[in-house]
């Protein structure tokens, strides 16, 4: 059994969390604070553009993989994909996340794009549309996230996946989530929609709205806790229905992140919230252990491996300063993509912002490595968002490379025993 | 082609352009003015906020500090709603020259300049972040003034006497007959039909942009060099009052308090067109080390946004086209009767917002002595409509606003707690308004997360009027997104990065924005 230390809560902390609790290692999770997967759609993307529309993501990779050797997707491979998604999967179970790896569904989103997606909640799946569908769109007066002539309109003049149109209209209810309340986010309903009461008055009133022979999309707040709240919504009305999901706060993203949250919690990790590491510990080129900020004084964890899985600009992982300089925050780790001169143009809609490229580039263990190619320290494994040379948000890449990335960091963890066993302990200096 | 019929055309919507419509419709004159975008969207929305003192010219130029510190109490008064009266202080750092303290403050006397020397411990109580190290501190009547604001309200009030306001329509010949000026022909910008405004004196009021009017009556030869200056907007108040550097002006000498936010500004750079300023990194690098200056760890505050304005500068034969800064910044006024014998055009250019008034009544005096008209000029005494109750700005209005309707109305901007009513209502006043038109009016957009969060409620909302299809309410997404990238990206550092990467997982990540159908042209107005 190894002492683990994995820093981070986002998607890939916590799945790396659990894959090396399941192995029997001794974790502990140190976080600053609740990742980026409660903010984000709340499905499992893989891989949606490339930058055509990706029908097969598995497929798909190496042709990804051929014209980027640098993608992360290059380094983890189709295999290591599959394995990372379907194990995620299982973590959060069928309630919150169903389909086929092999085969992208296309979802519409809040403002009416059809979005590619690998995995989703099955909440959703009735949003897959196809030619000659009658779909009504629902809005909320009270929730201002949510237009439901942008969703409907966009898509009632956007070819479907079959070639196709779908006829698409919008509607309004009026339902206060509180009594008196004009504005309230998806979350303030889907707490409310957790109650049997509120879901009865939701019901009836969606009901007065729609046609016969309607599909009914809907906002994004079907219920937080109960995962059958939106079942039972569909039978009261009828008809399938679907969610959309909205931008922060995101409800579908707070379901998977409350699941894998309350699994880590009660699989004996010890779990150090709020605290932000401040950099290793070092000795003969491997991490002995981590530094903590806590409320006074800063703590150091012993490490005989550590998974860092900080997420990447978004979190804070990366800083750009001032001075136009990129670095990494905690361990000052060798980052790709930095020294580029053009790290950001003035075109919003042209090619990517190389900015975002940067990161840290890893070897097949998912250690990060230097310049030439070999590992900075050689029991830290990197995962999730600090990995360079993806364009996630773009490609719809994001969850996919965390999964894989956490679940083969996790599965070549570099502890004493191991490194002993295989005689790659070597002395490299502390750097 | 529409056809309109008026006595005087006023071309151009900016801070002079808007004032000099509103004197020309209290004389009496039935007048009509267009510009080719939204009011204040030339150098009047690219300027620095700053209501002058005076106090920054009364080494340098002995009459504009007079004339500041004058009209700046009749623009506190008469645009009550768009100053804020922060109040400002000169302060003199170790490092710079220590005998300017002197000159200064005998310049003020001489000017008449409001001023009163106050110790460095009263000036670090009233701003605490200021450099604790300076050696001299001044106390002037420095204001904050929503550009903006100020236009619309100068444009109002020039429409309760009768004039037209035309936005969004382009210039392109003026029409003589022999030696009067007979027509302006414009371009309606948002419908492409061409409008001939039929008028007996037209008054260019064009900016930076006033020579290419000129020419179009075939006034050749005025030159408008304009003087690029960049600003950045730290997002939040790092200071209350106006802080300038006590030096002889130079850049990025002053930190004003507008609105949430502080604005460090501004250099000076000559341009060549002032349709395309850019913001050029070193020049935001020099700014962040001005700001260290004033306000020590300047650079650890977070930058929101950046803009680039155009000082319109009327060459002077006197000094090298190189050296803006010091070429007349006062007003200049060209007679094209004099100068190139056509009758009932004027030229009105250079100056200052904080003089807007003064410029627009000099003008109108010129024109009324050609016209042979004895009218007064009354802009002075009258306070524009929303500001008669003389009740100056505060920072805090809107938080008092939404306490009160907060049950019963939603917050569409947090950053700038921008309710849905005021977007609403300016909508259904201004259906062909673009978000970044209606942004300059509300702020939608303009906090910390730059259009994050409000974007699509802004596009969602536009999308229920009556008059705007599905493609305009996408086309006014995609624009606006467009539009807040060009004043974030110089700027791109620290904390915004992080927003920026939210922002990006919003529009691309979940919403996949950029897959939306595509227009077959782009929405640009
Ligand atoms: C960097 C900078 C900082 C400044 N800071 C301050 C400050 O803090 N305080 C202060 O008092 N002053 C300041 N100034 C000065 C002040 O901003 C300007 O003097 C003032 O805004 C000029 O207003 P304007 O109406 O003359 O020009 P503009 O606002 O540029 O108006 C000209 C208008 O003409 C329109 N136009 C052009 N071509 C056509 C056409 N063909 N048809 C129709 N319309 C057309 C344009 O669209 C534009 O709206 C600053 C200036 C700069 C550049
Ligand atoms: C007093 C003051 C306070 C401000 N406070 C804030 C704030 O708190 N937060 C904030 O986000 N912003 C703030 N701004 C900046 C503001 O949001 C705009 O970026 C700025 O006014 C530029 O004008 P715009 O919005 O009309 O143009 P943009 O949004 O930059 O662009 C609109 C149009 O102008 C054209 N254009 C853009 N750049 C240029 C250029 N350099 N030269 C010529 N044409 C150009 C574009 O092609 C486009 O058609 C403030 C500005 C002022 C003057």
């Amino acid at each position: 059994m190894s002492k683990i230390v994995v820093i981070g809560a986002g998607i890939a902390g916590l799945t790396a969390t659990l894959r090396c609790v399941a192995a029997g290692h001794q974790v502990t999770t140190i976080t600053k604070g609740i990742g980026g997967l409660q903010l984000g759609q709340g499905t499992m993307d893989i891989l949606g553009y490339m930058p055509n529309r990706v029908e097969r993501p598995l497929d798909d990779l190496a042709a990804l993989a051929d014209e980027h050797p640098d993608h992360p997707y290059a380094i983890l491979n189709a295999d290591a994909v599959r394995t990372g998604v379907n194990y995620f999967a299982e973590l959060v179970g069928e309630d919150l996340l169903v389909g086929d790896p092999e085969r992208n569904v296309f979802l519409p989103t809040a403002v009416g794009a059809l979005r590619p997606t690998a995995l989703a909640q099955p909440s959703m799946m009735a949003g897959q549309l196809s030619d000659g569908d009658s779909v009504v769109m629902v809005g909320i007066r009270q929730l201002k996230d949510f237009y439901p002539g942008l969703a409907a309109q966009n898509l009632a003049r956007s070819t479907l996946p079959d070639g196709g149109r779908a006829a698409v209209r919008a509607t309004y209810i009026d339902l206060p989530a509180r009594k008196g309340e004009a504005d309230a986010t998806a979350l303030t309903y889907a707490r409310v929609m957790d109650d049997p009461t509120f879901r009865q008055l939701f019901v009836t009133a969606v009901k007065k709205v729609i046609e016969p022979g309607e599909k009914v999309g809907l906002p994004a707040m079907l219920g937080l806790k109960d995962p059958n709240s939106w079942r039972e919504v569909a039978e009261g009305l009828g008809t399938e229905v679907f969610e959309v999901p909205l931008q922060p706060p995101s409800v579908p993203g707070m379901r998977l992140n409350q699941t894998l949250v309350d699994k880590v919690k009660n699989a004996r990790v010890r779990w150090v919230y709020g605290s932000q590491v401040l950099g290793g510990v070092a000795e003969n080129g491997r991490l002995t252990g981590v530094v903590a900020g806590t409320t006074g004084h800063n703590v150091t964890f012993p490490a005989d491996a550590v998974i860092h899985a900080p997420g990447g600009f978004e979190s804070g992982a990366l800083e750009l300063d001032s001075y136009n300089h990129v670095f990494e925050r905690t361990f000052d780790l060798p980052l790709a993509g930095a020294d580029n001169e053009e790290l950001l143009h003035g075109n919003y809609w042209g090619e990517e912002q190389p900015l975002f490229r940067v990161g840290v580039r890893v070897d097949e263990q998912m250690r990060p490595v230097d310049a030439d190619g070999s590992a900075v320290y050689e029991n830290l494994h990197a995962a999730g968002g600090i990995i360079a040379n993806a364009n996630r948000w773009r490609e719809k890449s994001g969850d996919g490379i965390a999964v894989a990335s956490a679940v083969r960091a996790a599965d070549s963890l570099s502890t004493p025993t191991t490194a002993a066993a295989s005689g790659a302990m070597d002395s490299k200096g502390d750097n | 082609m529409r056809r309109i019929e008026t006595d005087v055309v006023v071309i151009g919507g900016g801070a002079t352009g808007a004032g000099v419509v509103r004197d020309v419709a209290m004389r009496g004159y039935r007048a009509v003015l267009v510009d080719r975008a939204d009011l204040g969207q030339g150098t009047t929305g690219r300027y620095h906020g700053l209501l002058h003192s005076g106090g920054r010219y009364v080494v340098s130029d002995a009459r504009s500090a007079t004339e500041c510190a004058e009209e700046n109490v009749i623009v506190t008064n008469i645009h009550a709603d768009a100053v804020e009266r922060t109040g400002g202080l000169f302060i003199l750092p170790p490092e710079d020259p220590q005998d300017f303290g002197d000159k200064w403050w005998q310049g003020a006397k001489d000017t008449k300049v409001p001023a009163e020397e106050i110790s460095i411990a009263e000036a670090l109580k009233r701003e605490p972040r200021i450099n604790p190290h300076i050696t001299r501190a001044f106390a002037v009547e420095d204001g904050a003034v929503d550009g903006w604001q100020m236009v619309w309200g100068a444009a109002n009030s020039a429409k309760l006497y009768g004039a037209e306001i035309l936005t969004y329509h382009r210039v392109a010949k003026i029409i003589r007959e022999e030696d009067q000026v007979r027509a302006v022909m414009c371009t309606d910008e948002k419908t492409g039909e061409d409008v001939q405004i039929d008028c007996t004196f037209v008054i260019n009021a064009a900016g930076a942009w006033a020579g290419e009017i000129a020419a179009m009556a075939d006034c050749h030869d005025v030159t408008v060099v304009p003087g690029r200056g960049i600003m950045i907007a730290m997002n939040h108040r790092l200071v209350n009052s106006v802080v300038n550097r006590c030096i002889y002006p130079a850049d990025g000498d002053i930190l004003v308090p507008v609105h949430t936010v502080s604005i460090i500004g501004t250099t000076d750079v000559k341009a060549d067109d002032p349709d395309k300023l850019t913001i050029p990194r070193d020049e935001v690098q020099q700014m962040m080390d001005a700001g260290e200056v004033l306000v020590p760890g300047f650079r650890k505050a977070r930058a929101v946004h950046a803009w680039a304005g155009a000082r319109p500068l009327v060459k002077d034969g006197r000094v090298s086209a190189e050296d803006t800064r010091h070429m007349s910044r006062g007003m200049s006024v060209l007679d094209h009767a004099d100068r190139d014998g056509l009758k009932g055009l004027l030229t009105i250019s250079g100056g200052k917002l904080t003089t807007y008034r003064l410029m627009a009544e000099h003008v109108v005096d010129q024109m009324c002595e050609q016209l042979g008209d004895e009218r007064p000029c009354r802009t002075a005494e009258e306070a524009v409509p929303k500001s008669e109750e003389g009740k100056n700005y505060v920072v805090t209005h809107r938080l008092e606003e939404r306490e009160e309707d907060r049950l019963a109305d939603q917050i569409i901007c947090e950053c700038e707690l921008m309710s849905r009513q005021s977007y609403v209502d300016l909508l259904e006043a201004q259906p062909q308004a673009t978000l970044d038109d209606l942004r300059r009016q509300l702020r939608l957009g303009m906090g910390p997360c730059q259009g994050g969060f409000c974007t699509t409620r802004a596009a969602g909302l536009a999308l229920e009027h009556e008059n705007i299809d599905i493609e305009r309410a996408t086309g006014l997404l995609r624009l606006f997104l467009k539009n807040r990238w060009i004043g974030l990206w110089p700027i791109l550092y620290g904390d915004q990065v992080r927003q920026t990467a939210l922002d990006n997982w919003i529009f691309q990540g979940t919403l996949d924005v950029e897959h939306l159908p595509t227009p077959d042209e782009e929405l640009t107005v």
